[in-house]
């Protein structure tokens, strides 16, 4: 029993005891830890206030702060920076989220309030970080991302961009403000998630960059927060159909960077959306805003000032959605839908008529952002899979309608955690008998301690390598999902002498 | 030739007020370059808040308590299950199965202030949400209520609410008003949460007597382990030390401790200090209140290690544990020999950038030395003057420091100093591998724990994997450089 308990373990004062330590060190998950509970046994939690809309408390909440959204966004653009009109934690933690799941180093500024800056405002630190921000880094862009506290203090930011841009000339010259641009995005994090924060950043960089010129045979993208690997997988699909694109906010040339020598100082990721495409944008044939709840307001906003069609969402995570696209990208360019796009879908279609027998009739609970998991869920259905617990952290319309659109065609009656938090989420899944779950890297206790299989999409995944440059989107995306989700129903419910044919 | 009396570092020409924090170190006329004082806006600054001060550092670690976050969602979304800081104490999952993380990194907690709470107050809000959250966590050892910016900014009175709940619970409720604008990094985080958790501490030891260490269940050994925050279980390396010298541990502040444990710990004879910025603070207020003395101690490397034992050993001024500790370390330092000197022998000579919060850097020159390797500069995000007092006693003299360095500097030392290997925390070592120079998590480890003599073994093995990892001969290949 003793040997079983420790699992090829050692316990502390074994470790500790051990005349001499091997080369390769003895780590932590090599420990035996006797674990102690918080309290003597199980207490079931009080039904009264399980519902996240019976208590004031939100536990474990899947949503991070609306700058974070305008900061993703913001990363997404070529030699822009990102400058946070508010406290260092507010730079600091965003990075660190990006840190931790793109594995790639991200540049924010802080305008890096202190006390004083309470009680006098953050005009001094926004006028003196901007100068600062660009004698050295020569940004083309300087997107300020305003915080809770900033917000509260009730900054006028207009009036502190156009001291700062004053007392620039007056350095540098006028000429400076032909070098750098300015946006400016208000994200009160009392007022939404980072969901909403990136909608916000959408709008405000097209509101402050757009220009008409002549009509192009363009297509606008604004993906949302979508991988890196997923946006290549847009641009594939726009090349495969001959079709060019501008990619707001591109960040697959800045999340996901190779490792190459000598690197110039400062580092700059070589990618991301070009100032001079963004200005283009008010010219294209449409605007295809993939994620609804991330991006339509850009979308919108380019179709009532320079009537540019606005095609919102839904996200292409799955068959009916990507080919919802690919015909809506074929229409408006009048391209046709290419050989080898066929190919691709019938891959994809092939490999869903190859595993159904694995797939049909699971249970599945999904979480994350509502657009994300909207297009997961009918990917589920499309699998045949019965979707029970479907939770989307960040409140959205978009997301009620689409969930009961699909239960009406796939005839499910999936319980639905609309801006709830994973705390209530978690408990109906104990309750239920569920199959698989589809979630971030946030659903991985829940995962272990329900027994049940966690299939990572969406975000944040920092648990994992490699889902950064992975696709879920397009034909090839669902195809790489369709394998995870099938693979992971392999591992844990056959048996090893089933899946021999 | 003489040496400078600094570098100046190219890209800092435009913000020469960035000179002043920098210094070459010098062990008799001890240099301090200009530190703990206001971040320069726009600087690209590594520095976080008060708020990951207080609650993700010195607060995090105390594995039995509700952490709540009197915030909007986000701040308690971005200390949920972060530093790797673990305990023993694990919520239950269901009958009979423990949660798959310790209890104090497994939730996140929040008031999620909204506008209306901002417009009207959040008063009431927490109230109900620390009454909630306590019937939903039996067995909490108490609740600890963290301000932000948001809470801060509004003014709620959030003792008035902590002295309610009290009332309610019968536990500790104890509020930590440290919002992100306060103070010039997390530094100030640390700080306040030393002083108001002492003070509420004490506060509360005279309303409940009940709650201190019996005087039958004293021993003359206690001691309490402060500023140790078990990050990859170091304690499990740590403890069992001092306890074979012979000393009994009342508590540790904060690695994975109780809430009931915690409250004993002005009962012990000693505090054993060893992370000296963020919790010195306390120590003192405990040797000023309850005259219990602290020595200064490190856990890191061979020698610190050796001196923590000897002088905790002198203090009790008992033989028996004097011959005690000359024995561990004895048995200790040969347990480890012969993997130290497979280290040493591939680490010699090699160049090393140290960038840790600020006491690490001292922590650990001396135990890149005993590894053989050289510090080519050291820098510190939020360190005090003591701290660089520290480095200057410890480094080789006309070591380049740098005070809360910016992304662009780092940049540059690492173009001129060419380190072998940086040590470094997640955000810059991202940035330091696109310049091709290996790095070690020096936060949360890599594969810790890192701690005293066993530790160092992993702590040499993982700048090993660091330098000597095949990548670095690939991305250094001219062919595909030129």
């Amino acid at each position: 029993m003793e040997r079983i308990k420790l699992n090829g373990r050692l316990t502390v004062e074994d470790i500790n005891s051990l005349p001499e330590i091997p080369v390769e060190g003895i780590n932590y998950e090599q420990i035996y830890i006797e674990k102690e509970p918080l309290c003597p046994e199980y207490v079931p939690p009080d039904e009264t206030i399980i519902s996240s809309a019976k208590r004031s408390v939100v536990i474990d909440p899947c949503r991070l702060c609306m700058p974070f959204g305008a900061l993703w966004a913001s990363v997404g653009v070529h030699k822009c920076i990102p400058f946070v009109q508010g406290a260092q934690g507010c730079a600091t933690y965003p990075r660190y989220t990006f840190c931790r799941v793109f594995r790639e180093p991200v540049s924010i500024a802080t305008a890096s309030f202190h006390e004083d800056t309470a009680v006098f405002g953050g005009q001094k630190n926004l006028v003196e970080g901007i100068r600062n921000l660009i004698c050295r880094y020569q940004p083309d862009i300087i997107s300020i991302v305003t915080v809770c506290s900033s917000e509260i203090i009730g900054d006028d930011m207009q009036g502190c961009l156009d001291e700062a841009k004053r007392q620039l000339e007056e350095e540098f010259g006028p000429e400076i403000l032909d070098r750098v641009k300015f946006v400016i995005t208000n994200t009160p994090s009392f007022a939404g998630s980072h969901v909403e924060g990136y909608n916000r950043a959408a709008k405000s960089f097209l509101q402050a960059f757009a220009r008409q010129r002549s009509p192009s045979d363009k297509v606008n993208i604004i993906p949302g927060m979508i991988t890196p690997g997923d946006i290549r997988e847009v641009k594939h699909i726009l090349r495969l159909m001959g079709i060019e694109g501008i990619i707001l906010f591109d960040i697959s040339g800045t999340l996901d960077c190779p490792l190459r020598l000598p690197q110039s100082m400062p580092y700059y990721p070589k990618g991301g959306t070009k100032l001079a495409e963004i200005a283009d944008m008010a010219n294209s044939l449409a605007t295809f805003a993939l994620s609804p709840d991330e991006g339509s307001a850009g979308a919108t906003y380019l179709e009532k000032r320079f009537k540019i069609p606005a095609i919102i969402g839904p996200l292409p995570l799955d068959v009916h959605n990507t080919d919802r696209l690919v015909r809506k990208l074929a229409e408006v360019t009048g391209k046709p839908i290419p050989e080898e796009l066929k190919d691709e879908r019938g891959i994809l279609l092939d490999a869903m008529a190859d595993t159904f027998h694995y797939t049909m009739m699971r249970r599945v609970a999904v979480c994350g952002d509502p657009d994300i998991v909207a297009a997961a869920t009918r990917f589920v259905c499309e699998l045949g899979m019965e979707p029970v617990a479907i939770l989307s952290g960040t409140q959205s319309k978009v997301f009620e309608q689409e969930l009961k659109e699909m239960a009406e065609e796939y005839n499910f009656k999936p319980t639905i955690f609309n801006g709830g938090d994973m705390f209530e989420w978690e408990d109906f899944i104990k309750r239920e008998k569920i199959d698989l779950i589809l979630g971030n890297s946030k659903a991985v206790n829940i995962s272990k301690e329900a027994g049940i299989p966690l299939v990572r999409i969406g975000f944040p995944i920092y648990d994992r390598v490699g889902y950064q440059r992975r696709a879920n989107i397009g034909y090839r995306g669902g195809e790489y999902l369709l394998d995870l989700i099938v693979n992971t129903i392999l591992d844990s419910k056959f048996p090893d002498d089933r899946v021999h044919q | 030739m003489p040496i400078p009396e600094t570098y100046e570092l190219e890209c800092d020409r435009c913000i020469p007020e960035r000179y002043k924090h920098m210094a070459l170190s010098n062990r008799e006329q001890p240099v301090i370059p200009a530190c703990n004082i206001k971040t320069v806006p726009g600087d690209m600054t590594e520095r976080g808040c008060a708020f990951a001060g207080a609650r993700g550092v010195v607060g995090g670690p105390i594995g039995d308590c509700i952490q709540m976050i009197h915030s909007p969602s986000g701040c308690a979304w971005y200390q949920w299950g972060t530093r790797r800081n673990l305990s023993t104490i694990y919520n239950w999952s269901g009958p009979g199965k423990l949660c798959n993380d310790s209890h104090n990194r497994r939730r996140a907690i929040t008031t999620d202030l909204k506008e209306e709470d901002v417009v009207f107050g959040g008063v009431k809000k927490l109230k109900n949400a620390c009454l909630e959250t306590w019937r939903l966590t039996p067995g909490a050892g108490g609740i600890l209520i963290y301000t932000t910016c948001t809470s801060g900014l509004i003014g709620d009175d959030c003792h008035a609410v902590a002295r309610e709940v009290e009332k309610e619970i019968g536990k500790p409720v104890f509020v930590i008003e440290a919002p992100g604008f306060c103070g010039v990094s997390q530094s100030k985080g640390h700080h306040e949460f030393n002083v108001q958790f002492y003070k509420q501490m004490t506060e509360y030891r005279e309303a409940h007597p009940e709650v201190c260490l019996k005087e039958e269940d004293k021993t003359p050994y206690d001691i309490n382990i402060i500023g140790e925050f078990n990050m990859d279980w170091d304690l499990a390396l740590i403890k069992p030390l001092f306890e074979k010298l012979g000393c009994r541990i009342v508590t540790v502040f904060t690695g994975g401790e109780r809430m009931d444990n915690l409250l004993k710990m002005p009962d012990a004879k000693l505090n054993v200090l060893h992370c000296q910025r963020s919790c010195t603070y306390i120590s003192n207020l405990i040797q000023q209140g309850y005259e219990v003395p602290y020595v200064r101690a490190s856990f890191f490397g061979i020698e610190q290690t050796a001196r923590a034992l000897r002088d905790v050993a002198k203090f009790f001024k008992s033989e028996e544990m004097i011959d005690k500790a000359e024995q561990i370390i004895d048995k200790e330092t040969k347990a480890i020999t012969p993997a130290l000197n497979f280290y040493r022998e591939k680490l010699a000579g090699k160049k090393v950038g140290l960038y840790v919060g600020g006491p690490r850097v001292w922590h650990w020159t001396k135990v890149m030395k005993e590894l053989g390797m050289e510090v080519v500069f050291g820098m510190c995000t939020f360190a005090h003057e003591d701290d660089y007092e520290k480095i200057n006693a410890r480094a080789e003299d006309g070591l380049f420091l740098v005070d809360a360095p910016n992304e662009f500097e780092i940049e540059e030392c690492l173009e001129r100093f060419k380190p072998d290997l940086f040590l470094t925390g997640l955000k810059e070592k991202y940035l330091a591998r696109k310049f091709g120079v290996p790095t070690v998590n020096s936060h949360s480890y890599e594969k810790g724990p890192y701690a005293m003599f066993r530790g160092l073994i992993n702590f040499a093995r993982d700048i090993y994997q660091g330098i000597y990892a095949p990548v670095w001969k690939f991305t250094r290949d001219e062919d595909f450089t030129r």
